[in-house]
């Protein structure tokens, strides 16, 4: 038994002119709740298509299960999906929705009462048996998805944007419901989505794309902390990214040039002495000091531009050398516009980013 | 006075803005309809007495249930195969091959060809020396005689649907476009065949509009003049029928005419009536 579930080998989708999935390579474990993430028209529900099979891919290879499902048509793929707008069958009541995957199939009146019943449990939708969707809140009407997706017990549950069109409140309950059910069910799941918050407190894993290709692959705190390309750090959380030029590459650190001061950061692959590249890091992890005595190795002088008072922290623009950094500090000292400070960018905290670097996991 | 205007200023304002509408109904649609009923409860040639005796004798006449049945069967018929045509036809519409937008207007042709003219071009298409028949015996030589269409009831039941499918079509067609595709795409996932996704999910869905243009297919049909006049041959449903009241005797027989479109206009009333209860049904709710 492969230890995927399933696997998109080198997909590329083309509308036209437009290439949707540009050589996409995607793996996703068993068991494992994989979010792709990215800005609308970054491919990911084309990805998505390209599993349930509703999109055929140009080139390529689709396996689920260890099985190349490429041709396989849609409806014997056996998969279960939430949709954006729930897509519920407005015709039919709450249990026949729920009940549509087992009528499809066939199967035995009673068999079906039973694990129609389980499923509703499961979302805790029982009574509204006889309701019609449009009797329903939001909340409640992607529930019934949840159970017409789960009550079959397909091999892969996929949603596309399942929250999209809950308020914010009952998004962030249900994102705990959503993961709870695909842990105690040990459900293989895909989810897409755009938005950053949802998918780092989701996903076992995150595939971050952007125009067609996959960005980089990780763990919520590896796509954080350690960001691939410009983009991944860009779209996820704040950041700050300085020109920098390589001065040195030691065995334990790169010694960057930064308008003309010496900056350390932690080792990084492919640098070179010479080469231009992207000194990044999180605003939050930036110090600020008072100009006032020598500067420590990592610290370089600037003056304080623009301060915005966001009630729980201080967000500063500072200039260094021409250069706006942006700085959010929780501590009680407050700077002043105009004020000569001390900018300390954190040794280990600071990563290098080669900003040609588009398209990195093929 | 000036009090009363005040208060109900708006009120008045509206009936002043209703009236154009309120005089063309009474005008057009009320007092016509008035006439006919009242005309047809006068003895013939005489406006001051009342009777019966046009409806007991159109009712009474032998060939009375005969002409009801025959406009009721044509109708029907007609209602019927503009759906079993509308359905393929407009899920192939929507697919936007090729080629559909000359069709979408095609569709639109027998609407706004008048039905004389089309029923003169009927005639001449499916005549024993017109088109389809000259492909039948020369082009395909399936036949040797030509196939009699022609004021033949099969024929006079084409030529209907030719004439009033295009309702069902359309109002299908908008519905079916109208359908979010989600719920196909929800019905495909959850494992249903494409057969199974239009049984299960498309058709119950798009029923309110075929329900409507079949409504409308059904009450054009019922009431069809220029076609069966002219195509029908001896098979004369009841606008016919009442129109040879007028056009075949001397003096006309107006007061027997009357009656006889009171008698139309009850079935037709009663029968939409009782189709829309139980085409609703499945869908309402």
């Amino acid at each position: 038994m492969s230890d995927w579930m399933i696997e998109l080998v080198d997909i590329t989708k083309r509308y036209g002119n437009i290439v949707a999935n540009d050589h996409v390579t995607l793996r996703i474990r068993r068991g494992e709740l994989m979010t792709l993430l990215g800005p609308s028209g970054c491919g990911k529900t084309t990805a998505l298509r390209c599993i349930t099979g509703q999109n055929i891919p140009d080139e390529g290879r689709v396996f689920i299960d260890g099985k190349d499902v490429t041709d396989v048509p849609t409806h014997r793929r056996e998969l279960g999906m939430v949709f954006q707008n729930f897509a519920l069958f407005p015709h039919m009541t709450v249990f026949e929705n729920v009940e549509f995957p087992l009528m499809i199939r066939r199967m035995d009146k009673s068999e079906r009462a039973k694990l129609v019943r389980d499923a509703l449990k499961l979302v805790r939708l029982e009574g509204y048996e006889k309701h019609y969707p449009r009797q329903l809140s939001g909340g409640q009407q992607q529930r019934v998805g949840l159970a017409r997706a789960l009550v079959y017990r397909p091999k892969v549950l996929l949603l596309d944007e399942p929250l999209s069109n809950l308020d914010a409140k009952l998004r962030e309950e249900m994102r705990f419901e959503i993961k709870d059910l695909q842990q105690r069910l040990g459900i293989t799941a895909v989810y897409v989505t755009h938005d950053q918050e949802e998918a780092l407190a989701l996903s076992d894993r995150v595939a971050v794309m952007n125009k067609g290709c996959v960005q980089q692959v990780g763990t919520p705190a590896e796509i954080y902390d350690h960001p691939a390309t410009k983009f991944v750090a860009d779209f996820i959380g704040l950041s700050d990214f300085i020109p920098a030029k390589v001065v040195a590459v030691e065995p334990e650190r790169v010694v960057l040039d930064v308008q003309g001061e010496r900056i350390a950061a932690p080792p990084s692959e492919s640098v070179s002495p010479g080469l231009d590249v992207l000194l990044f890091i999180r605003p939050n992890d930036v110090r600020l000091r008072a100009a006032e005595g020598d500067r420590q190795p990592n610290e370089i002088a600037g003056v304080i531009a623009k301060s915005t008072y966001l009630g729980d922290k201080f967000d500063y623009r500072v200039d260094v050398h021409g250069v706006e950094v942006r700085v959010q500090t929780h501590g009680a000292e407050r700077f002043d516009n105009g004020q000569a400070v001390y900018v300390y960018l954190p040794h280990e905290r600071c990563r290098i980013i080669l900003e040609s670097l588009v398209c990195p996991v093929r | 006075m000036a009090s009363f205007l005040k208060k109900h200023r708006y009120a008045l304002i509206s009936f002043v803005m209703l009236l154009p509408g309120l005089a063309s109904f009474f005008g057009l649609f009320f007092y016509p309809m008035l006439v006919t009923v009242v005309r047809s409860f006068r003895p013939e040639g005489v406006t001051t007495a009342w009777t019966l005796r046009n409806y007991t004798d159109f009712l009474g006449q032998a060939s009375t249930r005969q002409v009801i049945l025959l406009t009721f069967f044509l109708a029907i018929a007609c209602t019927l195969l503009s759906i079993v045509l509308s359905v393929p036809l407009t899920l192939l519409l929507r697919q936007k091959l090729a080629g559909h937008r000359l069709f979408r207007l095609t569709i639109l042709v027998p609407i706004t060809v008048p039905g004389l003219v089309g029923a003169l071009g009927l005639l001449l298409f499916y005549g024993s020396r017109g088109w389809l028949n000259l492909l039948l015996m020369q082009g395909l030589h399936v036949v040797q005689e030509p196939v009699k269409i022609n004021y033949t009831l099969t024929g006079l039941v084409i030529f209907y649907v030719w004439h009033y499918f295009s309702y069902t079509a359309v109002t299908t067609l908008s519905t079916l476009e109208g359908l979010d595709p989600a719920f196909e795409e929800a019905a495909r996932v959850a494992g249903a065949s494409p057969w199974q996704v239009l049984r299960h999910v498309v058709i119950p869905l798009i029923m309110p509009g075929i329900l409507a243009g079949s409504v409308l297919t059904f009450m054009a049909a019922f009431g069809a003049f220029s076609i069966p006049l002219i195509t029908g041959g001896s098979y004369r449903p009841l606008a016919v029928q009442i129109y040879k009241q007028i056009e075949v005797f001397t003096p006309a027989r107006w007061e027997a005419a009357s009656a006889m479109a009171v008698v139309m206009a009850l079935l037709q009333l009663v029968f939409l009536t009782f189709y829309m209860r139980v085409l609703r049904r499945p869908t309402a709710s």
